[in-house]
């Protein structure tokens, strides 16, 4: 009887040792001890407090990145990194069987949502959102790459842009 | 001989390095070893009935030392897993051959079994340690190398034996009827084994691939789990009942693996309540149904060939299950936690030209790792001087590595989780073994 009774005890105390190491684990965390999730690039997401131009230059790179993104099916995060140098835009490519012309169509695309999301946050007139879109469609893929990375340069020299427009947008910018 | 998976397990994320190759590829250098004893311990047992244990022993370590020398020598993954399987068949000539002789030495087949078990069991606590420190103070070549004079050492007392053979031709003619494996048992064991090898080599890669420990310090985590097996095997005699002692035994090694599939966060300090789950269960269970295996079952060498071809099966069957897995979620987590630390860059609140210059760093140092989670803290070098722009990349930083440390802590829970499966599988052959000698 006491060899039984001993064989039992260890059997219901190791079924309570493991049942209390994975319930403490699981109630500190354990199961969503999991990398955050990235949104989904095609959905608009609202612009966060947009004061100043290089505030504005930041949400508006961000836009960009999530309208290219979107158009390429990879996530903004994977394209950020793909554009950080020459040689990771190449190794992006060549991963996702994307050619010049198609990125260059998607970073364009990306440029105009991100005018598109500026005008909607109020941070772009629309008077200077029309011609912005109109320049950025036809922009080279390594200015417009330059553009995603550092959009002040697209809005504090706009004037080149927009030609004889340019000279209102320092008036027109919140 | 019983201690080479567990010496070499921290030698792999080295070997995967210098010989670039594969995860799946380098578990190869498991595999073979282990799918070769799984085949051979049977038919080597056989054999050394025939020719004399002795011989056989002493045959069986020259070849694995030979064939250690080989491993050594490897520079190419071939070469190794070749040298591998030629290792593996001298190795399951030799503890085969030496199970049969150690009653002679030791007074009685049970006594025997009782040691042998232990030389396994020493051998899996010192192994870790061993290969850690071996790893990473000279190189993944010195495993090998050192048990070229460990093998002729313990050759050494053997050949006495063998010639002693040789002389008087003393070879037992009469070969005994060696009567039916115990089935259930010699299942249990290779799932329980699967299980176990599954903690140890997942935990190591872990460790060094995941939270990027050196292999000394990996060695120094894993220990605890032998040494916990070492512990819980003063528990074994207070409960005589084996099948007691394996379903215990059976539960903890699963319960560890679920506690290690669910881990709160990436602190080595929190493997430790687990493997000592695991530590201690193995230890239960592995003598419980070794000892139901040999039990009463003559020759030990022929059932004791059936338990180690059991237990390395089980090991191959638990490789070979798990690597397609965890390879395959490493990948996938890896890329998720990347995307996640750049999305912490991105919303960060540093200034838009630290972020393009961040992005350059961190791109780089993903390059350079090949796969591996990479340690991201020197993409940040050297931080900004202005106080306020530092406190937010510090704070950035920390929070990349998180998203790292997440997506690599994460990648292992679904292989820990069959892991622990495997192990409650183990239950069904024992509870069936119910009216049997279990």
């Amino acid at each position: 009887v006491n060899a039984a009774l001993r064989g039992r005890v260890l059997v219901v105390g190791s079924i309570l040792a493991a049942v209390a190491l994975v319930g403490a684990y699981l109630a500190a965390g354990g199961s969503s001890y999991v990398p955050a999730k990235t949104q989904n690039p095609c959905k608009n997401r609202p612009w966060r407090n947009p004061e100043g131009l290089q505030q504005i230059a930041e949400q508006f790179s961000l836009s960009a990145l999530d309208g290219a993104a979107c158009q390429l099916g990879v996530t903004r995060e994977t394209l950020a990194r793909a554009l950080a140098t020459s040689g990771s835009r190449q190794r992006f490519m060549d991963r996702y069987g994307i050619d010049d012309a198609k990125l260059a169509k998607a970073i364009r695309a990306g440029l105009v949502r991100a005018v598109d999301d500026a005008e909607r946050a109020g941070a772009l007139s629309p008077f200077l959102a029309v011609p912005l879109r109109e320049a950025l469609q036809r922009i080279p893929v390594d200015e417009a790459i330059e553009l995603i990375r550092d959009a002040r340069s697209l809005l504090e020299n706009a004037r080149s842009f927009l030609g004889p427009a340019g000279g209102l947008i320092e008036q027109l910018l919140p | 001989v019983l201690a080479d998976s567990s010496v070499v397990v921290l030698a792999l994320p080295q070997i995967y390095r210098e010989l670039d190759t594969s995860v799946a590829g380098v578990t190869w250098v498991l595999v073979s070893f282990n799918l070769v004893m799984a085949l051979a311990a049977v038919p080597a047992a056989h054999v050394a009935r025939r020719v004399g244990p002795g011989r056989a022993a002493a045959v069986g370590l020259a070849v694995f030392a030979g064939a250690s020398l080989a491993c050594g020598a490897s520079s190419q993954l071939t070469t190794l897993i070749a040298a591998r399987c030629v290792q593996a068949l001298g190795g399951a000539a030799a503890v085969t051959a030496v199970l049969e002789l150690l009653p002679a030495t030791v007074g009685s087949e049970r006594r025997a079994t009782v040691v042998w078990a232990g030389a396994g069991a020493t051998g899996a606590a010192l192994g870790p340690a061993i290969g850690g420190i071996l790893t990473e103070l000279v190189s993944w070549q010195s495993i090998f190398l050192l048990q070229v004079p460990v093998a002729i050492a313990a050759a050494a007392p053997i050949l006495a034996v063998a010639k002693h053979e040789a002389a008087t031709g003393v070879i037992e003619p009469e070969l005994r009827d060696t009567g039916r494996p115990h089935v259930l048992a010699n299942l249990a064991l290779a799932m329980v084994s699967a299980a176990i090898a599954a903690a140890l080599f997942l935990l190591v890669l872990l460790l060094i691939e995941g939270w990027r420990l050196t292999p000394i310090g990996a060695a120094v985590v894993v220990t605890v789990m032998p040494l916990s097996a070492l512990a819980g095997s003063r528990l074994g005699p207070l409960v005589p009942s084996a099948r007691a002692r394996a379903a215990g035994g059976a539960i903890l090694v699963s319960g560890g693996l679920a506690g290690l599939a669910f881990l709160p966060k990436a602190e080595v300090a929190l493997t430790i309540p687990p493997q000592i789950l695991v530590g201690v269960g193995l230890s239960l269970v592995l003598s419980a149904l070794t000892e139901t295996a040999l039990g009463g079952r003559a020759p030990q060498a022929i059932h004791g060939g059936w338990t180690i071809s059991a237990r390395h099966a089980g090991v191959v069957v638990g490789l070979l299950a798990l690597t397609p897995i965890f390879t395959s979620d490493i990948a996938q987590q890896r890329r998720d936690a990347i995307d996640a630390g750049t999305a912490v860059v991105l919303d960060s609140r540093v200034s838009p030209l630290q972020k393009i210059e961040l992005a350059r760093r961190i791109e780089e140092r993903l390059e350079g790792e090949r796969g591996r989670v990479p340690t991201i803290g020197p993409a940040f070098d050297p931080l900004p001087t202005d106080p306020t722009e530092r406190a937010a990349v510090v704070e950035l930083r920390s929070e990349l590595q998180d998203q790292l440390d997440r997506g690599a802590t994460h990648a292992f829970s679904p292989s820990f989780l069959l892991g622990a499966l495997l192990g409650l599988l183990a239950l069904v052959p024992i509870g069936l073994a119910r009216r049997m000698d279990l």
